[in-house]
Order: C-alpha cells, then sequence, then structure tokens
C-alpha cells in the first residue's frame, strides 16, 4: 500500500519527516516561484518588455551591426 | 489507584454506545434556536444597517466641491489598474518618447537614470544610443577642470534648467516641478495628469486670465502656467502609432506612473505569489487547528462523584 | 478522538436521573424523624438521589431496568438517553463516522493525511521564512545607483600599444596598459624565485597584452607614475618604489605587487572592470 509506504519511509522518524520537509522546501521554491511567474506572464501577455522586447531589439541589432 | 479505576469504569458505562438506542443532538448555534419571525428581523435589520452605512459613504464621497473651477479627473480604465496586471511596456515606451520630445524642455526628471530605461522599454544597447545623445559635465580632470562627455547609462536625464531660479525665470515665474514623481505626488495621480493634458478649454465667460496663463478646468484654481503642449501629430513615435493629442496623454500618464513606481511590476507580482502561499498556509493551518481542537472539541463530560 | 472529564459540576444538572423509588421491606429509602418525640431532632441528612446513590439501590447484575416485587412495583431507572450532546460527526473522518467500526485499518491513511499536512504547512512556512528573511537582508545590500557605478567600461580601441591610461574607478586610479611584445617576453622570462612577492605574470593577466591594475603603491598609498623608472613599468616618486611592466615591486620599499582588480572583456575591445 502506498500510504503505508509513505508513511513508514518519511513520517515515523522525526529525522527523515524534517529532512523530506527541506528537500521539499527546495524544490516547492522552484516550481512555484517558476509558476507564480508564469502564471503572472500569462495574466499580462502582450504588456511586459520580455514579450514586445523582440519587435524592437530586432531594428537594434540591424543599426548597430551598421554603425560598427 | 483503585478508586482511578473505580473512576474509568464509571465513566465507561456514560460512554458506552448501545446499539439501537439514537441520542438526541443539540444544536450548538445561538442563530438557528431562533424562530423564524425572529430570524428575519435580524436579518433585515443588518441589511438595512449595511445599506445605510452604505448610503452615507456615498453621499460623503459624492461631491468634494472644495475648490471653485475645479474639477475632479475622472478614473480611467487603465491597463495597469487591475490588481495583478502590470504596464502596458510598449505605452512606456512611448510615453518617454513624449517626454523627451516634449516635456523634457521644461521639467526635469532628476531621480531617473537611463540605466532605468534598460529592460523596461529599451534594451541595454538602445539605452547606450539615448545616453550617448547627451553630453553630461564631468570632472574634474588631471588639470583640475571640468570637461564634457558623452552619457552613461549610470547617468541621470539631464536637466533642462540648472536651477529652480533659472526655471522659473524661463516660465514667468511658474516652476516646472520635477516629474520623477509627480504621479505620486498628485491628488488623482496618473488620471490627473491625462486630464490636465487633455483638459485645455476657453475660459468660461466672466473668468479673466492674467497675462500668460492658460485656463484649464483640472488644475486647481483654473489658470495653469503652463500652455497646451500636445498637438495631434506633435511626436514621432518609433512603433509608428499615431500620436494623437489623447495617446500622447495616456502614454506620458504611463510613463510617470512607471517613473514614480518602478517596482509597480515586481510588487504586483510578488502580491500574487503572497496571495497564493498564504491561501495555501492558511487552508493547511485550518486543518492543523481542526485537528488540534478535535480533542477538546469532541469530549462528552460525565460526572462521577467519589464512591462514599 | 474521544475522551472523558469526569467530575464536571456543569454538566451535572443535564444528569438528571429521574426515580420512583417505593420502599420496601429490604432496604427502606427515606426515613422521617420521629415526631412523638419531645427532643428537638434536627431533620436527618436529605439523601441525593443522585446516580450514585441510585445504583447502590440496584443489585449489580447490568443493566437492569424494571424489577417487581411482592409489596408492588420498584423500579430504578437510569435516564442517560436523556442526555443531550453535540453531534460529533463534524469532527469524525470518513472512514470512523460510524463508532461501532473498528478504527485499526484506516489509522495509517489517517494518520498519513495528518503527517503529509502537517509537512505541507512546514514546506511553504519554510519557503515564506526564506523569502521574508532574503528580502530583510537585501535591504543592506548595495543600491542600484550604487551599484552602477561600481563598474567602469574601458575602450580599448583608443589605446595604443606601449601606451597606457589611468582612470578613476571606485575613487582610485586605475591603469590600463598596452603593452609591447618585449615586455611581455621579458616579464614572462623573470624568475619567479628571485621576486620579493613571488607571482608570475600569467597570473597578472588575462590576455598578455592588456595590464590592468590598481595605481595605488602598496608602501603607503602613493599614485605611481607609468612609464618610469629602473625596470620601465611604474616608479613610485614618495619613497622610490620601482615596479616592472607586469606591476610586481622589484626595488624600494613596498612589501608587495600592484593589485589586480576583477575585470573581464565584454568583447576583443572593451574591458568591463568591477
Amino acid at each position: 500500500m502506498f500510504l503505508r509506504t509513505v508513511y513508514n519511509t518519511i513520517f515515523r522518524r522525526s529525522s527523515a519527516f524534517a529532512l523530506s520537509i527541506l528537500v521539499g522546501a527546495v524544490f516547492f521554491e522552484r516550481a512555484f516561484d517558476q509558476g507564480g511567474t508564469a502564471l503572472f506572464e500569462s495574466m499580462n501577455k502582450g504588456k511586459l518588455w520580455k514579450d514586445i522586447k523582440d519587435d524592437f531589439e530586432k531594428n537594434d541589432n540591424g543599426g548597430g551591426d551598421d554603425d560598427e | 489507584m483503585a478508586a482511578l479505576r473505580n473512576g474509568v469504569s464509571h465513566c465507561r458505562t456514560f460512554l458506552r454506545v448501545y446499539p439501537n438506542v439514537t441520542t438526541p443532538k443539540a444544536n450548538m448555534s445561538a442563530f438557528a434556536k431562533l424562530s423564524s419571525g425572529k430570524k428575519m428581523i435580524l436579518s433585515s435589520l443588518g441589511a438595512l444597517t449595511a445599506a445605510g452605512v452604505g448610503l452615507v459613504a456615498a453621499l460623503e464621497m459624492s461631491v468634494r466641491a472644495d475648490e471653485e473651477h475645479t474639477l475632479h479627473s475622472p478614473k480611467y480604465p487603465w491597463s495597469h489598474s487591475g490588481t495583478f496586471a502590470a504596464f502596458d511596456h510598449r505605452s512606456i515606451r512611448r510615453g518617454f518618447q513624449v517626454y523627451k520630445q516634449v516635456c523634457a524642455a521644461c521639467h526635469s526628471m532628476d531621480y531617473l537614470a537611463f540605466r532605468n530605461l534598460v529592460d523596461v522599454c529599451y534594451s541595454e544597447k538602445e539605452a547606450r544610443v539615448l545616453a550617448e545623445d547627451v553630453q553630461i559635465e564631468d570632472g574634474p580632470d588631471d588639470e583640475g577642470n571640468m570637461f564634457m562627455r558623452p552619457g552613461k547609462l549610470s547617468d541621470y536625464f539631464p536637466k533642462p534648467y540648472p536651477n529652480e531660479e533659472a526655471a522659473r525665470a524661463a516660465n514667468n515665474g511658474a516652476y516646472p516641478p520635477d516629474l520623477s514623481y509627480i504621479a505620486l505626488a498628485r491628488h488623482g495621480s496618473e488620471n490627473y495628469i491625462f486630464s490636465i493634458l487633455t483638459g485645455y478649454c476657453d475660459p468660461p465667460a466672466g473668468i479673466e486670465l492674467r497675462e500668460g496663463l492658460a485656463y484649464n478646468p483640472y488644475f486647481p484654481g483654473g489658470s495653469i502656467g503652463m500652455a497646451q503642449q500636445l498637438y495631434d501629430g506633435g511626436v514621432e513615435y518609433d512603433d509608428g502609432t499615431y500620436a494623437s493629442r489623447s495617446q500622447m496623454a495616456k502614454d506620458v500618464s504611463v510613463f510617470l506612473r512607471w517613473a514614480a513606481e518602478p517596482e509597480h511590476d515586481q510588487r504586483k507580482r510578488m502580491g500574487l505569489k503572497a496571495l497564493m502561499v498564504l491561501g495555501l498556509l492558511i487552508s493547511v493551518s485550518y486543518y492543523l487547528k481542526r485537528h488540534k481542537w478535535s480533542v477538546l472539541k469532541s469530549r462528552k463530560l460525565a460526572y462521577v462523584p467519589r464512591r462514599r | 478522538m474521544m475522551s472523558v472529564t469526569a467530575r464536571s459540576g456543569l454538566l451535572a444538572q443535564y444528569l438528571s436521573a429521574s426515580s420512583q423509588v417505593v420502599a420496601t421491606q429490604l432496604r427502606p429509602t427515606v426515613c422521617l424523624a420521629a415526631p412523638l418525640s419531645s427532643k428537638i431532632t434536627l431533620a436527618p441528612r436529605k439523601e441525593n438521589l443522585t446516580t450514585e446513590s441510585l445504583k447502590q439501590l440496584v443489585p449489580k447484575c447490568g443493566n437492569v431496568r424494571v424489577s417487581s416485587g411482592p409489596h408492588g412495583p420498584m423500579q430504578v431507572r437510569y435516564a442517560h438517553t436523556d442526555i443531550q450532546y453535540p453531534d460529533f460527526s463534524d469532527y469524525r473522518r470518513q472512514p470512523v463516522s460510524d463508532p461501532k467500526t473498528s478504527s485499526e485499518p484506516s489509522s495509517v491513511s489517517r494518520r498519513a493525511f495528518t503527517y503529509a499536512m502537517v509537512g505541507a504547512s512546514g514546506v511553504v512556512g519554510a519557503y515564506a521564512a526564506k523569502n521574508i528573511v532574503q528580502e530583510l537582508l537585501s535591504t543592506m545590500s548595495a543600491s542600484a545607483d550604487v551599484l552602477a557605478l561600481a563598474k567602469v567600461e574601458v575602450d580599448l580601441k583608443t589605446i595604443a600599444e606601449g601606451k597606457s591610461i589611468c582612470v578613476k574607478w571606485r575613487g582610485k586610479p586605475l591603469f590600463v596598459r598596452h603593452r609591447t611584445g618585449d615586455e611581455i617576453e621579458t616579464e614572462k622570462g623573470v624568475d619567479v624565485e628571485s621576486l620579493r612577492h613571488k607571482e608570475h605574470d600569467d597570473e597578472r593577466v588575462k590576455r598578455p597584452e592588456w595590464l590592468i591594475l590598481i595605481g595605488v603603491c602598496t608602501h603607503l598609498g602613493c599614485v605611481p607614475i607609468a612609464h618610469a623608472g629602473e625596470y620601465g613599468g611604474y616608479f613610485c616618486p614618495c619613497h622610490g618604489s620601482h615596479y616592472d611592466t607586469s606591476g610586481r615591486i622589484r626595488k624600494g620599499p613596498a612589501p608587495e605587487n600592484l593589485e589586480v582588480p576583477e575585470y573581464t572583456f565584454s568583447d576583443d575591445t572593451t574591458v568591463v572592470v568591477g
């Protein structure tokens, strides 16, 4: 049974429990930060600099190359 | 020890659940016990109170005719006015062009550097080019003289006047305010800026303007030192948008709002994450509270006197 | 999840025991004081009709409710079914909502769920605490305008071979020197063991033709003069320290070589110091 395995491996000993919380926090931080940023950017699609910079940098690179 | 065991055995008598005996259950809510008429009275009383408070608040807010001849700017539907809505960065870019080509002739922006534009509305390369167009005084050099050099990203926007006295002298005694934080410094923020820029009109009958002043109903007092600056097609946008008067006013309002609050997007992103994390924490702690309290909440109390 | 607190006076009023007791010859329930006596006697203590006292009237043979004797009916009745107590089903989980079933088979899954919730609160709490601490600490770091001035870009195109320039960086002079082939060869050939501060030329430059130094003499902090001194590198006019074209101390009182700052070449013609 899945729950019994989880219970016996992680929850039974406090050391394993604390360790798994710390490891979980590391992964949670990555996932949550990326997820939150992705959510914010999808809510504001088309308005942020990262969405519009391609329009301007194309021209900019062309102009810059000509100068040099 | 024996007494204790005795007590425990008594408890068992009370706690035993007999099969086929339905136990009556008490209702613990005070409200549910009330008759339906009383419920109705209480509910309508609450609704009436809320409505009354709302009415008083609405009456209080509706009219603020504090100064004569002054209109309050309406609230415009800005694309960044939602709780999680970021600035429209295209608009910031156009607004900077309006500032640079129109406003910068008289208004300084002391607290904004060219590096602030990077990755907001200009790429680093473009911002460098913008900065190099400006001559900045630097020094002293080896001989102790000040010299001019092309600007760098770390330089601040150039000032139109060296000091306030020069600015007043050039503008009929009126001092064009620094625009760095103007959106936070005026009641109505970007709505006020938009209204001021688009609100110029002829003075109504009976109002005499002094020489050199313009009439603007949104400016406190009505007569403003700044003449109308924005006219259709007055600015050339690099993205090809037609520069109508309201377009320019909108863009420069967004730009000034960004300048006053450059952390705006970051703040709203953090707010979104904070609400998500706090939502998780609240639901988890609600569960844990119920878990910890369930022992106390589901007690049966029984009276067991000491055996004589 | 059930517990009992014994002897709570609060609930005593609900524990009303109703009894209908008729005295038999076996045992009188109530003794009245004899009114015939001329003496003043106190009324005897009234017996409390509690569950406990009533229970003692009952033969110890379980849940007896009704019995009858020759002199009429005698009934002692416990009225526990009259007790009202709250509905606890809200506090029971699905597998144990029925009090008559065993809680054992579901105990692991129930405990695992609670531990998972504790763990989740730990994970989210650790994330929140880490971010709060990080934000607080980041207020102590250098602000953006300071960081913007902390780097200096030097355009290398303007420096001809054999020349050197001096720019200001964080309030200190910064030497940028375009070394000639001869100078590079001489410095690479120097025996490291013969030096006061033993550093090979390769450790001091990233690209051999560009030497970048902080122009502060390691002796007492004067600014050395470029292209001077016995070794053709730098000469400190204050106390006569001679540095070679790798900025190493060769003669004079200075204890160490000239300091090399952190720098990177952003492209072929630009170096970013800082």
